[in-house]
């Protein structure tokens, strides 16, 4: 079995680059499966989506653990811990990052068990494609390239059925496709490295009860996690002009993340390192004294 | 891609695999109402409905009380109904449910299981469709997208005969089926129709022809008569899902039992379970098998009727069974469990050992080396004194990944700890 897992953020098209190779291989011939993992839809959070291929039935369902072949759309994400792009990374026999930068370079900079291979598939989008199109098609190109499927015809077939199933524009499935072709030219298939079956022995753990608060989902740190800062999220800042400002709480009251508090004489502080940029205070302060900059560091 | 049963064969979720079975069943009537992980469901028949290609009238309702509601009412008038829910839906709905059982109307209605909250989770487990158990709604638990498929075919015939004349919930898991995408054999239009001809009889309710159902009793006894019957009619519907599955084999190929046997011909020790993670526990059944150890799976694809003489047979003389709930009574452990034991306390052969686990909880992977420990559970065991409860499925690495994120969520700079005695204090 070949089992492939993408990482990329909402609305990067992690989901429909593995739907595009589970449909190459599926016209191949093969037996696929494709699914995607995400919390609540956000654009911008840390999504997985993940491919198996096999000669026969596929017994297994859900998160790949120990892929064959991992590919990283936002190099940002391998330092987040919780986006989990290196586990099982030993088993992989190549991850491939989005970056402009030299593979040998960045294998140097991260140091994990498995060969690091960088294409800049963002600069073939920009060219081809356009700014701001998802990295579907190509990042989907990719896969099926490392993993041998082919020929690039058939490639292109499943490209071009799942942009039809998103309902995109005849033009922009040309340029999609166009972006696919000249990836999948610049890779070619990796070995699979070979692996010792599973030992599959874990030690169980025996829960006990938990004293106070650790036995329940409550979190008592100010914002959403204590070290955990949302503010990264926002596209837009919502900054409070106080000259304007008539001290009526509003902002206040309904900010639903608590980023907001009130100082010694009553005016609102936004905490920027929770404020998740929903513009809930941007939209109901009543002198609209409000306004909202965007952030440079958007995703 | 043509199938091999003359079907066309395509990658389809879960989801698309449900709404493809409506389609195919040709509903008329969908009241729908959103929520994760089964929008999609809806979306896709919305779609068919907008562009033709499926001659039903879909209406947005306002929850899914309302829905389950409407579905009732309408297939009280003998249309071919259909609607969708998934977890807190499903038990918002409730008070409904029971209703329209009782109003012994046939509808289908696809969950896709979701763990309930506090804490909330978008990922499957067990507790949300159990919670239906007894609201009198046949129940099939699915294992693959096509099996979703397939049963929501099959629920239409069983739902709608006249020894049946109950709801049929078709149960997946969130996110294992409804967004998976695997290969799936959508069965031919004149397949479906050969094996699910239009709903048939007179129409009770009608325009302009007032009647009532669901009528007040008032009175022990026929009240006891009416849920009975309910009862007999649940028993009925084992029969006739036989000769349904029956039918479906010779046209569509594929046969469905009430519950399915993974290599249990010689198995001395025998894992039960229930839904997509069963296909988990075949992987592992074929590492432990090469390993010389003698292990089977029983999955209970039909919860209601429960089929204890098929329970019965599978399990009562087995060295040791080990049921795996991915659900949790608090305050009891697994609840099929229960159900397993009740059987078989009653049989004529018992297993040497009986134990239970619980495993899956929101969606958390039953790993090859916890149905490991399972079956090195089952083997050790002597005799079947065991007032434990259920074993939990959670692994040492299980533990670290919570602490982690604990600690993520509750960094000790400003936290409030309330003390034992329920008090807070304020650390800094
Ligand atoms: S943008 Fe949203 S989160 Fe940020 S301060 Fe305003 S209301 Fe609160
Ligand atoms: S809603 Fe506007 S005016 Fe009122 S306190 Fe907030 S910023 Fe000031």
């Amino acid at each position: 079995m070949l089992r492939i897992r993408f990482h990329g953020r909402g609305g990067h098209g992690v989901k429909t680059a593995s739907r595009i190779v589970g449909t190459a291989a599926f016209l191949s011939g093969f037996y696929a499966q494709d699914s995607p993992i995400y919390g609540a839809e956000r654009r911008g959070a840390a999504v997985a989506a993940y491919t198996r291929i096999d000669t026969k039935p596929i017994c297994e369902r859900g998160a790949v653990a120990e892929p064959d072949l991992i590919l990283v759309v936002d190099e940002t994400l391998l330092a987040d811990p919780a986006a989990g792009v290196r586990v099982g990374c030993e088993f992989a026999s190549a991850l491939l990052v989005n970056s402009g930068k030299e593979g040998t370079a960045l294998a140097t900079e991260l140091r994990l068990p498995c060969p690091i291979l960088t294409l800049d598939l963002t600069a073939v989008v920009l060219a081809v494609v356009g700014r701001g199109s998802a990295q579907s098609a190509v990042l989907g190109a990719a896969a099926c390239a490392l993993a041998g499927l082919g020929p690039l015809e058939r490639v292109l077939e499943a490209v071009q059925r799942e942009l039809v199933e998103l309902g995109l524009e005849a033009d922009e499935q040309a340029r999609n496709l166009e972006a696919a072709r000249r990836v999948y030219a610049d890779l070619s298939a990796v070995p699979a490295r070979p692996r010792l079956p599973a030992s599959g022995q874990v030690e169980l753990h025996r829960p006990t009860l938990a004293k106070g608060a650790a036995s329940r989902p409550i979190i008592l740190a100010v914002g959403n996690a204590a070290a955990r800062h949302t503010g990264r999220w926002r596209v837009f800042r919502p900054v409070i002009d106080q000259e304007a400002c008539t001290r009526c709480g509003v902002c206040f009251a309904l900010c639903p993340d608590g980023a907001i508090t009130l100082d010694e004489r009553a005016y609102p502080v936004i905490d920027y390192e929770n404020c998740k940029g929903c513009m809930m205070c941007y939209q109901e302060c009543p002198v609209h004294c409000i306004s909202e900059r965007q952030e440079v560091q958007a995703w | 891609m043509v199938g091999e049963q003359g079907g066309t064969r395509r990658m389809l979720t879960g989801n698309a695999a449900a709404a493809w079975g409506a389609r195919l069943a040709r509903v008329e009537y969908i009241p729908a109402f959103p929520i994760t992980p089964q929008t999609e469901i809806i979306e896709s028949l919305a779609a068919w409905c907008a562009g033709g290609e499926l001659a039903a009238r879909f209406v947005t309702l306002d929850s899914e009380h309302s829905m389950i509601t409407a579905a009732g009412a309408a297939a009280a008038t003998g249309c071919r109904v259909f609607t969708a829910t998934s977890s807190q839906g499903l038990l918002y709905g409730l008070e409904a449910l029971w209703t329209v059982a009782g109003w012994r109307v046939p509808l289908v209605m696809v969950n896709v299981s979701r763990g309930l909250a506090a804490p909330i989770t978008l990922e499957p487990d067990h507790n949300d469709i159990l919670a239906a158990r007894d609201s009198g709604c046949i129940q099939l638990h699915a294992e693959t997208c096509q099996e979703v498929l397939d049963s929501v075919l099959l629920a239409y015939r069983v739902a709608e005969d006249p020894r049946v004349r109950l709801p049929v919930i078709v149960n997946m898991d969130g996110f294992y089926l409804s967004f998976t995408r695997e290969p799936v054999e959508v069965p031919t239009p004149q397949q479906a129709a050969d094996f699910l001809p239009e709903a048939q009889g007179e129409p009770e309710f009608r325009a302009s022809r007032p009647l009532a159902q669901g009528v007040a009793v008032l009175q022990g006894a026929l009240y006891s008569h009416f849920r009975y019957q309910m009862h007999l009619a649940q028993e009925a519907a084992l029969a006739v899902h036989e000769e349904a599955a029956a039918d479906f084999e010779q046209i569509c190929g594929r046969r469905y039992g009430a519950v399915e046997a993974y290599r249990l011909e010689d198995a001395e020790l025998v894992l039960v379970m229930a839904g997509s993670f069963a296909t988990k526990a075949r992987a592992a059944i074929d590492v432990l098998r090469s390993e010389g150890k003698r292990v089977g799976l029983l999955r209970l694809r039909m919860i209601r009727p429960w089929p204890a003489a098929a329970v019965a047979a599978a399990l009562g003389h087995r060295r040791g069974v080990a049921v795996i709930d991915q659900n949790l009574s608090p305050g009891l452990g697994g609840i099929l469990f229960q159900e397993v034991a009740a059987t078989l306390a009653r049989s004529a052969r018992r297993p040497g050992v009986l134990r239970s686990f619980v495993g899956g909880l929101g969606g958390k992977d039953i790993s090859l080396g916890e149905f490991r420990h399972v079956v090195d559970v089952l083997a050790a065991a002597s005799d079947s004194e065991d007032l434990h409860g259920s074993e939990l499925l959670f692994t040492e690495a299980d533990w670290q990944q919570v602490q982690s994120l604990v600690q993520l969520a509750q960094f000790p700079e400003t936290q409030a700890v309330p003390s034992d005695d329920g008090r807070s204090e304020v650390r800094r």
